[in-house]
């Protein structure tokens, strides 16, 4: 038996929006980092899931890349988070606010 | 399927520029490691690779044609005029900027980390030279990703400050953000439609089964990642903490290379994607998914509205510049919500200009800043009578920016003004103009501190050597000249007009 | 162009005389004045030139044939098809009956401004480069007859005002600049909306039979220049004409200044330097009456004719307005402020009667008032410079202290007052003439003139004030007019006595203007009633 595409869209769009949510609520920014990750990942699985839904390569070739750019982005991230810390000694995204208005 | 090897060595002529930039980057790690600790060759290491990626870009103009096409298929990359006018002022900004960088404190104090600094310079220019080409969902997502993850750390260049370091989280977490919506946008858009090709996803919105909802939420979603880019209100939040705590070479980089990238982009993607046909008067008809025009219309009034007023309050001039160039990114998009090769003409236009008077006022911001170590706008009293020259520069900058004549910038909104006129957008018009006078107070504020209030003995003088005051002379007299004779100008945006396909 | 481009020649004079400024030390203080005056001093000489060569015959207004001293050709050229960036604008000068005066004033009052700079005390070198820019600016708009052009001179001279009030002014300079700023650039850019709305509304026709779009007023003013579909052409039955009229008007009201945009003028005058007043007042003011001559009339001439009631009752209110301030006020300088806007209200009262006389009178007015408000404002300056206090209850008795300076200031009261035998009689007796010939304004004109009485009022209330009366033993020491001060006060007393006992060589020099604009504005009532626009 096939699981119906539209499963994965839900389970997918939950992630986003859990993504999202975390991103707005959490103030860690490294927990901030990990709810970007979720956001692209469930972008991952809607390709997948429609690749495999419409027997097209395409999608799952767009994964791999978007896999690539999200490690670079998580290494930066994490590199901006150190020097961050190493100034100001917190990882509260609240803290770090010096510039505003 | 076998890969045709030779469809990708026949398009690496239409990618000279990419390629030149390419090596060059390649060449400054490699010089960099190297010269070990003396980094002095590299801007002119830089500056050669620009010239020769620009002398590339020139020869694209006229050109009209898919690169990296598979076997009879639409290609990843379009080579037409309109990228190669969007790739010009991007090379011309990164001549400058360059040349901003041999003379920022903010850089020289970081020397030992200059191989990095360039190299993601030419990063950046790689990722805006893809962005401006790009008719491929997944390489004008990678191009937009270089682009960013670049400028991320840019941000950050100066890392021992705190101000640059927060500006640097601040930008990744928006920009992780925003790309990620875009992201899931895309997938979306990939779902019902089965491609990630921009004219193919044309071909098939045209189809009268296409499910037009979806296709909302998706252009929706996709704009989120290109208004990040653009700094569109009200995706914007991330530019004024970023312009002010970014190194200031890197701060003007952003507000018109990278803002130019996005609106190539932008342009390309609402054009191609959701294009049904154009008119002889040059007015698009669009495919009946999301009503671009009022959805535009209203971001670009929110837009120039938000920056505007926020401008109003700033004392610090990066953060003043940075809401200036959001309230600009708003004048543009109304060029392009008219939804017409006029409004195009108008957006070539303003560009151009507007990068000639923003890197002004920035490389005059950073000249004062080099000397004073503030950008604050109480410490430019009477500057205008210490420093003439810097006075007078900046006077016309920002007299430019606001609009006036006999400026280049009025000579942009007026055709900004032409296509709404043309368009029969009176109202639009109206607010747009409302919002240059509001405009007028802020920049007229800058000029007010540095020759309403005479010069006390703490007032420095600020004398640039002669290599600034040339490159000061590079950004300026254009702007007069162009104030007065646009022709060439206006000549050069009719030809670039056309994009490749329409 | 056969003829030698005299009005090339005084408009960028000025801007040459900035162009070497800037080269001049600024040590050199007064080779900077003496080139300023040298260059003002040529272009008065140069307008005069212009008045002897006039054609008195030539109408002008509307016919680009009977402008004089026409200098036209191609500025931008940039073809394509009609939709994608084709534009052309013409650099085209000329002048008619109603701008030779104005051009002639322009030049006679820089050159007096120039001398009433003299003693300016700050950054002489910047202080000449703006004025010299703002002169290049005025005279521009007197003579642009492509409407790119007109703006673009009409722009210009902002940024040199707001540093001449901002730098060289009173103790709330800032806060008078500002508002100059930003009150004249809201003007501007509802002109300029306006401007962009004709220009795709006109097409002129080229050599080659081929149609372009153009910015050319004499095209705007042509009926026959119209396209069908233009959004600001009368045969668009869904045009925005009235709109578009609208947004010029209050553009050049803001300029005049009209009731209720006139809340920077007193502002502005009170903080600026005593020579930026005299040409704010003797010139500034005049462009924008001058804007709604040449641009609002000729170019809407039906809703011109709709609204000449409602510019009459604005003329009237600025009039009674004005003078009623003018009359409460303690500042001397506020005062004559206040005196302008309600004489700036005679010329707009003039205007509204649409006939030969009012128009002759407004057009006659402006000149008018341009002299005796700058000689105004040169009595103000005299005294400021001398007792360092503009207060009126603050004098008295000066008549014996200083008497010629006293005659010269009765002169200029009088003829603000409009004494025949002096100028201003001429001038407003032909707005109230023309204003009762018209049975449009009647009632307005007879309210108006009470005016007159407002204006004998206040000023004779001043004259006895700071004047009369037994002098206040703290002004015993000030003396007489000194040598420049005489030249900056006789000749304008010259003028207007002059023009008081032999009006006809101005009315002459516009007769044949205001004739062919009178007769266009009746014309063009047939013609667009044939079209159905009225």
């Amino acid at each position: 038996m096939q699981i119906p595409i539209e499963y994965y869209l839900i389970l997918s769009a939950f992630m986003f929006i859990m993504g999202i949510v975390g991103v707005l609520t959490r103030r860690n920014a490294i927990i901030v980092f990990m709810s970007i990750e979720l956001m692209l990942n469930s972008a991952n699985l809607t390709f997948v899931a429609f690749a495999s839904y419409m027997g097209n390569t395409i999608g799952q070739l767009f994964v791999f890349f978007v896999m690539a750019v999200a490690a670079a982005e998580a290494a930066i991230g994490l590199a901006i988070i150190l020097a961050l810390f190493r100034n100001k000694m917190t990882l509260n995204i609240d803290e770090v606010n010096i510039l505003k208005w | 399927m076998e890969l045709n090897i030779n469809y990708i060595i026949n398009s690496l002529g239409s990618l000279l520029p990419e390629v030149a930039v390419t090596l060059a980057l390649v060449l400054i790690v490699i010089v960099d490691l190297i010269m070990g600790k003396n980094k002095s060759l590299l801007p002119y290491i830089s500056i050669a690779g620009i010239l020769v990626a620009g002398y590339f870009v020139i020869d694209q103009f006229g050109m009209n044609g898919f690169a990296l096409a598979v076997d009879g298929g639409k290609g990843m990359i379009v080579v037409d005029s309109f990228g190669a006018f969007f790739k010009t002022i991007i090379v011309f900004t990164s001549i400058v900027v360059v040349l901003f960088s041999l003379s920022s404190k903010e850089i020289i104090e970081n020397s030992d980390r200059h191989g990095e600094y360039y190299t993601l310079i030419f990063g950046m220019i790689l990722g805006m030279f893809f962005m401006v080409s790009a008719t491929d969902f997944i390489l004008l997502y990678l191009a937009i990703e270089l682009l960013s993850l670049s400028s991320y750390v840019l941000a950050g260049f100066a890392k021992n400050t705190m101000r640059n370091a927060e500006a640097s989280l601040k930008y990744i977490i928006y920009g992780g953000v925003s790309s990620g919506i875009m992201l899931f946008g895309i997938s979306i858009i990939f779902g019902i439609t089965g491609s990630t090709n921009l004219y193919e996803i044309n071909s098939l919105m045209q189809a009268p089964q296409f499910q037009g909802l979806v296709g909302l939420l998706a252009g929706i979603l996709i704009f989120v990642g290109i208004g990040f880019k653009i700094s569109a209100a009200p995706f914007h939040f991330w530019t004024p903490d970023v312009y002010e705590g970014a190194p200031i070479t890197i701060t003007a980089y952003l507000s018109i290379a990278s803002k130019a990238a996005g609106f190539a982009l932008l342009i390309r993607f609402i054009k191609i994607t959701f294009i049904d046909s154009i008119n002889l008067q040059g007015y698009w008809t669009l495919v009946n998914v999301i009503d671009w025009q009022s959805f535009l219309i209203l971001i670009s009034i929110l837009t120039m509205t938000l920056g505007n007023f926020a401008a109003l309050w700033q004392n610090n001039l990066k953060r003043m510049l940075a809401y200036s160039s959001i309230a600009h990114a708003g004048y543009l998009l109304l060029g392009l919500a008219v939804l017409s090769n006029q409004g195009i003409i108008a957006i070539l236009i303003y560009f151009a200009v507007y990068a000639f008077m923003n890197l002004g006022a920035f490389f005059i911001v950073m000249l004062i800043a080099n000397k004073i170590g503030s950008e604050d706008m109480d410490d430019y009293d009477g500057l205008g009578f210490t420093s003439p020259l810097i006075g007078v520069s900046l006077t016309i900058f920002l007299v430019s920016l606001t609009g006036l004549p006999p400026t280049a910038g009025f000579i942009g909104k007026l055709y900004i003004f032409f296509a709404l006129v043309d368009a029969n957008m009176i109202v639009v018009a109206l607010i747009a103009l409302a919002n240059s006078v509001v405009s007028l107070y802020y920049y007229i504020r800058v000029v007010k501190h540095m020759y309403l209030t005479r010069p006390n003995s703490q007032t420095v003088a600020v004398v640039p050597n002669i290599a600034n005051t040339v490159l000061l002379m590079v950004l300026l007299l254009p702007i007069v000249i162009l104030g007065l004779y646009f022709s060439p100008l206006v000549e050069l945006a009719k030809t670039s007009v056309a994009l490749f396909g329409f | 162009m056969e003829h030698f481009p005299v009005l090339s020649l005084i408009t960028f004079l000025p801007l040459l005389g900035m162009l070497i400024i800037m080269f001049i030390p600024k040590t050199q203080e007064l080779l900077i004045k003496y080139l300023t005056l040298a260059i003002t001093g040529i272009q008065l000489v140069v307008s005069l030139f212009i008045l002897a060569a006039f054609n008195y015959a030539k109408g002008g207004v509307f016919d680009a044939n009977s402008f004089q001293f026409i200098e036209k050709f191609r500025w931008i050229d940039v073809s394509g098809f009609s939709w994608i960036g084709q534009i052309k604008i013409d650099y085209f000068l000329g002048i008619d009956g109603i701008s030779a005066p104005l051009v002639f004033l322009t030049a006679l009052i820089t050159f007096i401004a120039t001398l009433a700079s003299w003693n300016i005390p700050k950054s002489i070198k910047g202080y000449f480069a703006m004025f010299l820019l703002l002169d290049t600016g005025m005279v521009g708009v007197f003579v642009a007859l492509d409407f790119f052009l007109f703006y673009i001179f009409w722009e210009i001279m902002l940024l040199p005002m707001y540093f001449l009030i901002g730098i060289w002014g009173g103790p709330r300079k800032e806060y008078a600049a500002i508002k100059f700023f930003i009150y004249t650039l809201l003007g501007s850019v509802l002109i300029l909306l306006a401007i962009i709305g004709l220009y795709f509304s006109t097409q002129e026709t080229l050599a080659n039979g081929s149609k372009v779009f153009t910015f050319n007023m004499l095209e705007m003013m042509n009926f026959a220049s119209y396209t069908e579909t233009g959004i600001l052409s009368p045969l668009n039955p869904a045009n925005l004409r009235l709109y578009a009229f609208l947004a010029l008007f209050i553009g050049f009201a803001i300029k005049i200044p009209m009731f209720p945009f006139h809340t920077w003028l007193p502002d502005a005058h009170v903080e600026a330097p005593t020579a930026i007043s005299v040409i704010l007042a003797g010139v500034l003011l005049k462009m924008g009456t001058y804007g709604i001559l040449r641009v609002c009339y000729p170019m809407f001439p039906e809703i011109t004719v709709q609204l000449a009631w409602y510019i009459g009752l604005f003329g009237m209110i600025n009039i009674i307005y004005g003078a009623l301030c003018a009359m409460a006020q303690k500042d001397f300088k506020k005062l004559i402020a206040y005196s302008s806007i309600s004489h700036m209200g005679y010329v707009m009262l003039g205007m509204a009667s649409l006939n030969t006389l009012g128009i002759s009178g407004a057009v006659f007015q402006m000149f008018n008032h341009g002299t005796i408000t700058a000689m105004l404002f040169i009595i103000v300056g005299v005294i400021y410079d001398r007792a360092h206090t503009r207060g009126v209850d603050d004098f008295g008795g000066l008549a014996n202290q200083m008497p010629i300076y006293t005659g010269f200031t009765t002169l200029a009261f009088f003829a603000a007052i409009g004494l025949p035998g002096l100028s201003g009689f001429i001038s407003e007796s032909f707005v109230f003439l023309g204003g009762f010939g018209s049975e449009n304004i009647r009632v307005i004109t007879i309210i108006s003139t009470l005016g007159i009485l407002l204006g004998a009022g206040y000023m004779l209330w001043t004259m006895q004030r700071i004047y009369l009366g037994k002098l206040n033993e703290k002004w015993s020491k000030l003396p007489d007019l000194t040598a420049r001060e005489y030249l900056m006060l006789l000749p304008l007393s010259v003028v207007i006595i002059f023009l008081g006992v032999y009006p006809s060589a101005m009315l002459n020099l516009m007769n044949s203007s205001v004739n062919s604009m009178v007769k266009f504005l009746a014309d063009a009532q047939v013609i667009f009633k044939s079209v159905g626009g009225l």
